[in-house]
């Protein structure tokens, strides 16, 4: 009974909540000045024009050019003496206004609103675009490569995308997402090569977003994701305008959001995050050197310290006698156990990075020395810690950064934990089923509905040519079978 | 509730999951002490004429999943029996599942038990066992079948730690003598059966049918697997009978294992605890695996086989076959060999499974067929 009436009334909340802001009262003069009362960058200006005839001009000044107002809008319309204002303004993107709920949403949007004696609105957009340049991306820098990076602005980004694809086919859906913030929200795709299937999936996510704020680009993915509970990111977030093209070419759907410089990327798979846009720029050996490094390193960073308080807890026998003298000698005045030697250094790695982001970049390079010599060496010499194990919490750091999505680096601190636990009670035994239990979850995600574990479950050969390694690019003829694109040739099998 | 369907099907797999289920079904807990048992040289044919009868197991087992209606999951098979002799069969199938779904677990915790944590209770190991069986058995058929592929890829290279022991002066010629048996053996047949036994197991890709896809060539993959599976088996019975030699092969235990402990290298001793970590990759696959063919024979058999999946049902038969394993290792376990009264039943279970199981298949559809065309 509790849970029914709960139920009912979450359901109640959600339906008024589309409403809460919507206007119900006619469109007139007094309802338009009334939208912008308490509002000290509101204004509504009248003025009078010809055939002793008056209109009067509402906008908000720190949404619209207001450099632009004069010479587009009231000079024109000062001397209009037509029986239709807005036949008089030049901008082509005027909008005849009906309801006053339409009228708001223009005036937010940056329009400026003209409304006359007769009672017809106009809306003429004169948004303020209130841009930075187009920079170098900070997240994902490469060395050889494009340099150009995503905005804020959403419509320059899709030109980013547009110079790269210039085709009829890559197609872009406009939604707006969350009722208070009403972000437009962008979705793209190569028609004819990214599955409709795919795309409705896509589409029917984002339309049925009911929220309200949807302020950056993880909000939307929060809501679009198949699994909200994992630790795992099911959509690929880049800057950067190359990596969404090459996306798009494979058939797969970008997603841009408005004042974010981020771009979603799905459907994607676990391996996809370990992709970096230089693998494609260094020669495929190399390429793949690199590629399959990432992978070991991302091992050792959520094993290496479980697999010490394994091995020093459970498996002596395993360590050869010579490593075992060291590896007494460094622990044999140690107060704690390895599992709590290892817990609290973690925690203090944890600690010492989490600080290092939120410092400003100065002060993050003291704490770094602060904390890699003076903590590291006092704990050492204090007989908190063993030598050993600065080491290897030093490699699995080290090690840690070779992940290039941020993400999924940061997943890493509580999969380690979780493994701290297992290796503690379990020994090497506990760490295989922490590894069982992590690739049984990564198996049952998905992307979009597209597993996530592939092209090793389900086994698709086809993508290992980009996977582990990454095989010449003219090699790689068909589009990977994890994206299900219509069409999987990669080179122009017609005559031209 | 509603959305969780256990027997849901959303994708066919295709031949690299056949080959991945039937050779990980095929090298199980007995391949581990089969050297031990069979212990003469001359029985390296032995498992090369075994491996050819389970050959044409294999054929008749891929002739009567081509007659069969895949696609119909349960109607499929209800048609070929008719739904109260498939109830029936059903019913047969919850011992026959259940003695190896226990054997599976109680083999892997005897093998931790004896080589990782001689003091550790063998229960805790059934209930971490359990626990992620359960895990992986709960996403539904579709994702436990996938699961085998993976659980493929983290074992398959183990074959290659036992190369040094093909290599000289380890590895002698004239350990593999005679080739010929020079007197009467008294159990000669109690090798076969063995090897027979191990070598079970593709008969439960009947299982997974609905989820393969029907286009492919099925003996072709079924025979690659088979063939690796047998491949297998004589390398580890020769590098066996390389490291500990005929007569001191039959007093050790575990010498597929056992010999792995020789191994060293700079950094790691005692690979064989890796090594056997590792394969739970593979016991936890098919212990899931026929968790879920556990709990959908008993769905058959209680005639609610269109009602709704759901977690209750399938954490209850987790239950039971946790109950299960206790008491089978009240009862049998801990005697410290590798055959007791309970690893011999499945010895026996596993020989049948594999010898009827697809016969009946065959017979079955056969008499469909014939009836159809009257």
């Amino acid at each position: 009974m509790f849970w029914n009436k709960r139920i009912q009334k979450i359901r109640h909340e959600k339906k008024n909540g589309n409403e809460l802001f919507q206007k119900n009262e006619d469109l007139s003069l007094e309802s338009l000045k009334a939208m912008i009362s308490n509002m000290d960058d509101g204004e509504s200006i009248e003025h009078s024009i010809s055939r002793n005839r008056k209109i009067t001009i509402v906008y908000i000044k720190t949404l619209i050019d207001l450099e632009r107002l004069n010479e587009s809008i009231i000079q024109p319309v000062k001397n209009c003496s037509e029986e239709m204002i807005h036949t008089c303004l030049s901008s082509e993107k005027i909008v005849a206004v009906t309801t006053l709920d339409n009228a708001q949403k223009l005036m937010m949007q940056g329009h400026v609103l003209i409304y006359d004696d007769k009672g017809h609105l106009w809306a003429v957009p004169l948004e303020n675009p209130l841009a930075r340049s187009v920079e170098e991306s900070q997240s994902e820098t490469i060395l050889y490569g494009p340099k150009d990076s995503f905005t804020e602005q959403i419509d320059q980004n899709i030109t980013l995308l547009r110079r790269r694809l210039p085709l009829t086919e890559l197609k872009t859906e406009k939604f707006s997402a969350g009722y208070l913030t009403k972000t437009k929200v962008v979705m793209l795709y190569v028609e004819g090569i990214a599955n409709p299937d795919i795309v409705d999936i896509a589409r029917k996510k984002i339309s049925k977003i009911n929220f309200d704020m949807i302020i950056e680009q993880s909000n939307l993915a929060a809501f679009m994701e198949d699994h909200i509970h994992s630790v795992f990111p099911q959509f690929q977030q880049t800057d950067r305008p190359d990596q969404c093209a090459y996306s798009l070419g494979l058939g797969k759907i970008v997603i841009l959001v408005a004042n974010t410089p981020f771009a979603l990327i799905a459907p994607i798979t676990f391996f996809h995050l370990f992709q970096s846009p230089e693998d494609y720029i260094h020669r495929w050996i190399v390429a793949s050197f690199l590629r399959s490094l990432r992978y070991v390193s991302y091992m050792v960073s959520i094993l290496l310290i479980p697999l010490y308080v394994a091995l020093t807890t459970h498996h002596y026998h395993i360590i050869p006698l010579q490593i075992l003298f060291v590896l007494l000698e460094s622990r044999s005045k140690l107060p704690f156990s390895p599992f709590w030697e290892g817990l609290l250094m973690l925690f203090v790695l944890e600690i010492i990075k989490e600080a290092s982001l939120r410092m400003p970049n100065k002060t993050s390079t003291t704490l770094g020395t602060i904390a890699g010599i003076v903590i590291g060496q006092a704990a050492v010499e204090a007989g908190f810690v063993s030598k050993i194990l600065i080491v290897l919490v030093g490699v699995a750091a080290v090690a840690s950064f070779l992940v290039p999505n941020y993400l999924l680096s940061k997943t890493n601190t509580l999969i380690q934990f979780a493994y701290l636990i297992l290796a503690s009670f379990l020994g090497i035994p506990g760490i295989v089923l922490g590894l069982i239990h992590m690739l049984a979850h990564l198996n049952g995600l998905t992307s979009l509905k597209q597993p996530y574990f592939s092209p090793i479950a389900p086994l698709y050969w086809r993508d290992w040519m980009d996977f582990f390694f990454r095989a010449p690019i003219p090699w790689m003829k068909k589009r990977p079978k994890q994206a299900d694109a219509l069409f999987k040739w990669r080179y122009n099998r017609g005559d031209g | 509730m509603g959305d969780y369907k256990l027997f849901d099907k959303t994708a066919e797999f295709g031949n690299g999951f056949i080959i991945a289920f039937v050779h990980q079904s095929q090298l199980l807990y007995f391949v581990l002490f089969l050297p031990k048992m069979l212990q003469q040289s001359y029985l390296l044919f032995g498992i090369l004429a075994v491996g050819i009868l389970s050959q044409i197991n294999l054929f008749i087992l891929s002739k009567s999943m081509s007659y069969m209606d895949s696609k119909q999951g349960y109607n499929g098979f209800a048609k070929l029996f008719g739904h109260r002799n498939l109830r029936i069969i059903a019913f047969a199938g919850i011992a026959v599942i259940l003695i190896k779904l226990c054997f599976i677990v109680l083999g892997y915790a005897e093998i931790v038990h004896q080589f990782i944590f001689p003091s550790m209770q063998p229960s805790w190991l059934f209930l971490f066992i359990m626990l992620i069986c359960t895990y992986i058995a709960s996403q539904g058929m579709e994702k436990t079948l996938r699961f085998g592929i993976i659980a493929f890829f983290c074992t398959f290279w183990m074959i290659l730690l036992y190369i040094p022991y093909f290599v000289p002066p380890g590895a002698d010629v004239l350990d593999l003598y005679p080739l010929i048996p020079a007197g009467r053996d008294e159990h000669p047949w109690k090798g076969m059966l063995m090897i027979w036994s191990s070598l079970s197991g593709p008969e439960y890709i009947i299982l997974a049918l609905p989820w393969i896809n029907p286009k492919q060539k099925a003996l072709t993959y079924l025979s690659i697997a088979n063939g690796i599976s047998v491949f297998l088996y004589i390398v580890l019975f020769m590098a066996c009978l390389f490291f500990f030699g005929t007569p001191y092969l039959g007093k050790i235990s575990y010498p597929v294992l056992n010999m792995i402990r020789y191994l060293q290298t700079p950094v790691f001793e005692r690979i064989e605890i890796v090594m056997i970590s590792m394969q739970m990759f593979q016991y936890v696959f098919l212990a899931s695996f026929l968790l879920l063919s556990l709990y959908g024979a008993i769905r058959i058999s209680a005639c609610s086989v269109h009602k709704e999946t759901g977690r209750k049902g399938l954490y209850g038969v987790s239950f039971f076959v946790l109950v299960c394993l206790f008491l089978i290792d009240q009862f049998f376990g801990r005697q410290g060999k590798e055959l007791n009264g309970w690893t011999n039943l499945q010895l026996w279970s596993g020989t049948l499974t594999y010898l009827l199981i697809p016969s009946l298949l065959l017979v079955a559809n056969i008499r469909r067929r014939r009836r159809s065309s009257h």
